[in-house]
């Protein structure tokens, strides 16, 4: 049975159609604009996902931080990040990057160091789809994580767990794949490792270079050993099948997914481009279980409703949304990431997305940081074919008839713009819009 | 005297509350017990309990802290044998009136040293079990709805995700920041069809849990509006703890009817460089709950409010090379106002005979969870761990 979750999925005619690309985009990228869904329908779904793979974050964008790091605001760094994701230039790899800042979790209210939280975010940006077990070598290696989990005070004779303690935990094994025994031992393995400035370095006389016993293997194991002693370890690669299941098909993962994606993780060798290939064509990813799956995270919720309405919103805008939902960009509130699922509502939350959401369909309120023409991507219409249209445009896999019944009632109003906007706002801020 | 008559009381309740055909379950408890609050303070990252109720006679601490440890001198007297954190001061006075209790060596068996599972120990109340989406406190909400329908009994203050603690079966506790984080922006045209939108319907799943979460925020914005109408005590220090429990004090003097509340203060998790972070932390808590008390003391609240304080575990005994402490285990916790008498509860902490390097627990966390949830809230406990003695 979980051979067959991977196979690619073949539509029968009228499949692919809008609500199949949107679930695409929403889960790959950040959302489609109204034109990106069209050429996507147009195209074929073969193609879009080529598509998606073969984007590049444009360069002189993703270079515009760099004159602003000096200023050392951690503001600039999210809003040129939320700005990448909004431009939709390679909406896979930033999705990817969300991914492994979440698993990874490092938080710049300990690093306190933009410049840091940069290159690790390049990190993720640029091995994100690479070799996943490169990837947690140079994690091991990152300024960053270094500064965020100690490295610095493990030192031979001093060892410092916390480092170990989480690649374990959270990382890679979870718990119950190690014991107390190989926190201690793996720390000891990574002593030696930590910064200079702004650079990592290895301090040979720190390191504690005696026996270590990690899953029951003695040797002198260094630091990069004891990685690739627990990525051998059959949990490591369940831990991140259960990572890639949550962020792309949805979070109630089933054993048979993850049977599914251990398999074509050893297949691929950990190349999570060829990986993601393989999980974002499959019959599982397009199958009725993995459709509106997952209760949206806050970027992606800004992002996929500003991109469906075509709108404009200043970057520094649309991060401080995220934030007031409860996701800061570079600010995860503990190494554990953000919980996700059900956790990200409450309601102060609830309201923080109600509210942005109907500033967004308002547009132009505020300082000119919210740009949304209405008309233009709705039409001239009123009544029936406006409600055609906003359904389309945001909900085309909902058919509930009571929406539709209160989305009518509310066009009814003799201003054509004014029912617009609520017409938007309502279904924006609808239960239904918040699962992608 | 008043502590027998108390417990008669109670015990003679729980054996109504046990034929509800009669009694019925919905009033288990007198009038003013029904108007108790419970405030519960997480230390996150685990709160170095030898610092901060030091045992200032046991050589072994002076021999595991050479660099940590306190001066005896600088300490503010709980006992002869203890002494609070100098960062502490007004705990101390709080103390001296007799308003503050101090339990020691309150753990569990198979302390667990990740901060997440502890964390989901403390919060479910159960160390053995993973954790199945449900809280004490969310429990205790659940019961407390059934009794009065369309409260809210439960409130987390903050912006961290909403805490394990906290989730019930039937209650959502919203979460607030401030008093301006329940602003509704809404378009005038969209209130009504918004309430049909959220209505339960025949929902299943997560989009049922979507409607339920968007029905409390909805209300919880328009109580909101009703209790900040009222003004807010200036009497607090402009700490992020203080400003937390200031809104807490302007809600339950303002008629909210919340009877469970749960704030956190981070940065426990002192790993290097302990003094002075470890300092500041405990400075924030003291001086925040101190204003706390006060202000509840003015407003007529201090005997319905009482407000407990614990760390999802203590630090190893001896400090580590980089001048901090690594995970422990059992640890003292606090509990404030409330009709409680004060002083020194527990068994203090014996240093010569650890367990893995740790204080080993005396008290388990559950059987305080039992006086809280029987004694103080009057509702059925989570366990069957039998209660601690809170006396007053």
């Amino acid at each position: 049975m979980s051979d067959e979750l991977l196979e690619p999925w073949r539509p029968t005619a009228g499949a692919w159609d809008r609500a199949a690309a949107a679930h695409l985009y929403r889960r790959a990228g950040f959302g489609a604009t109204p034109a990106e869904l069209e050429r996507a329908l147009e195209v074929g779904h073969e193609a879009s996902l080529e598509q998606l793979f073969a984007e590049r974050t444009e360069p002189a964008l993703r270079a515009s931080i760099r004159p602003l790091l000096a200023a050392g605001e951690l503001e600039l760094l999210q809003a040129w990040w939320m700005g990448l994701i909004l431009a939709g230039g390679a909406p896979l790899h930033e999705r990817m990057t969300l991914v492994w800042h979440d698993l990874f979790a490092t938080s710049n209210d300990k690093v306190d160091d933009v410049r840091l939280m940069h290159a690790q975010n390049e990190l993720f940006r640029t091995q994100g789809l690479g070799d996943f077990r490169a990837l947690l070598h140079a994690l091991a290696r990152d300024p960053a994580m270094l500064v965020w989990l100690d490295g610095d005070s493990n030192r031979r004779g001093h060892a410092n767990e916390n480092f170990a303690r989480e690649v374990l935990e959270l990382f890679t094994l979870g718990i119950g794949n190690y014991e107390e025994r190989d926190v201690q031992e793996a720390a000891r393995a990574f002593s030696g490792w930590g910064t200079e400035g702004r650079a990592s370095v290895f301090r040979a006389a720190q390191h504690d270079d005696g026996e270590k016993t990690l899953f029951a293997h003695a040797g002198r194991w260094s630091s990069d050993d004891a990685l690739d002693l627990i990525l051998a370890q059959p949990a490591c690669a369940r831990h991140v099948a259960r990572v890639l299941l949550e962020a792309f098909v949805g979070s109630e993962v089933q054993e048979p997914w993850i049977a599914a994606v251990v398999a074509e993780l050893v297949r691929c060798e950990w190349n999570v481009e060829r990986v993601l290939r393989a999980l974002l064509s499959s019959k599982l990813f397009f199958s009725p279980a993995a459709r509106r799956a997952r209760i949206a995270g806050p970027v992606e919720l800004v992002a996929v409703a500003a991109r469906a309405l075509g709108a404009r919103v200043a970057p520094r805008r649309a991060a401080r949304w995220a934030a007031e939902m409860g996701q800061a960009l570079f600010r995860p509130p503990s190494v554990k990431g953000w919980d996700g699922g059900r956790a990200w509502i409450h309601s102060g939350s609830w309201i923080a997305r109600h509210n942005a959401l109907v500033e967004l369909a308002r547009g132009g309120a505020d300082e000119g940081e919210v740009h949304v023409d209405l008309a233009l991507v709705l039409g001239a219409g009123a009544g029936e074919a406006l409600a055609a249209a906003l359904l389309e445009r945001l909900l085309p896999d909902t058919a509930d008839a009571e929406l539709a019944a209160a989305l009518r009632r509310t066009l009814r109003q003799p201003d054509l713009e004014q029912a617009r906007i609520a017409g938007a706002a309502l279904l924006l801020t609808t239960p239904e819009f918040q699962l992608f | 005297m008043l502590v027998t008559r108390r417990r008669f009381l109670i015990d003679g309740l729980r054996v109504t509350a046990l034929v509800p055909a009669l009694a019925g379950f919905a009033r288990p408890c007198s009038g003013s017990q029904a108007e108790r609050v419970l405030v519960v303070v997480q230390l996150t990252g685990g709160n170095d309990g030898l610092n901060t109720v030091v045992p200032l006679r046991q050589d072994g601490y002076f021999r595991a802290r050479p660099t940590l440890g306190m001066k005896p001198s600088n300490l503010h007297a709980l006992d002869a044998d203890h002494g609070l954190h100098p960062s502490l001061g007004e705990l101390g006075e709080l103390f001296a009136e007799g308003q503050l209790s101090v339990v020691q060596g309150v753990g569990y068996p198979g302390a667990n040293r990740s901060h997440f599972r502890s964390l989901e120990i403390w919060h479910s109340a159960d160390p053995a079990q993973p954790p199945r989406g449900i809280g004490w406190l969310g429990r205790m909400a659940d019961q407390i709805l059934r009794t009065a329908p369309g409260s809210m009994p439960a409130l987390h203050v903050g912006d961290e995700e909403l805490p394990l603690a906290l989730m019930g079966r039937s209650v959502f506790a919203p979460t607030v920041r401030d008093e301006h984080s329940l602003r509704l922006a809404e378009l005038p045209s969209l209130a009504d069809e918004r309430s049909r939108l959220v209505a339960p319907g025949a929902a299943t799943g997560d989009l049922a849990f979507l409607r339920g979460a968007a029905r409390s925020a909805y209300a919880a914005a328009e109580r909101m509006e009703r209790a900040i109408a009222q003004p807010a005590s200036s009497a607090y220090p402009d700490l992020d703890l203080a400003a937390k429990l200031r809104l807490i004090a302007r809600l339950v003097a303002g008629g909210f009817d919340t009877r469970l509340f749960l704030v956190t203060l981070g940065g426990f998790d002192t790993h290097a460089r302990q003094a002075q972070l470890h300092a500041a932390r405990l400075d924030e808590l003291a001086r925040s709950l101190a204003a706390f008390q006060r202000d509840l003391t003015a407003l007529g609240a201090r005997e319905r409010v009482l407000t407990f304080v614990f760390s999802e575990f203590g630090r190893r005994v001896e400090e580590n090379a980089s001048r901090g402490t690594d995970h422990g285990a059992a640890a003292p916790v606090f509990l404030a106002g409330g009709r409680m008498s004060g002083g020194m509860k527990g068994t203090p902490p014996d240093l010569e005979h650890l367990v893995d390097g740790d204080v080993g627990f005396t008290t388990d966390f559950r059987s305080l969870y039992t006086a809280l949830e029987r004694d103080w809230m009057g509702l059925e406990p989570s366990t069957s761990v039998p209660a601690f003695e809170l006396g007053g």
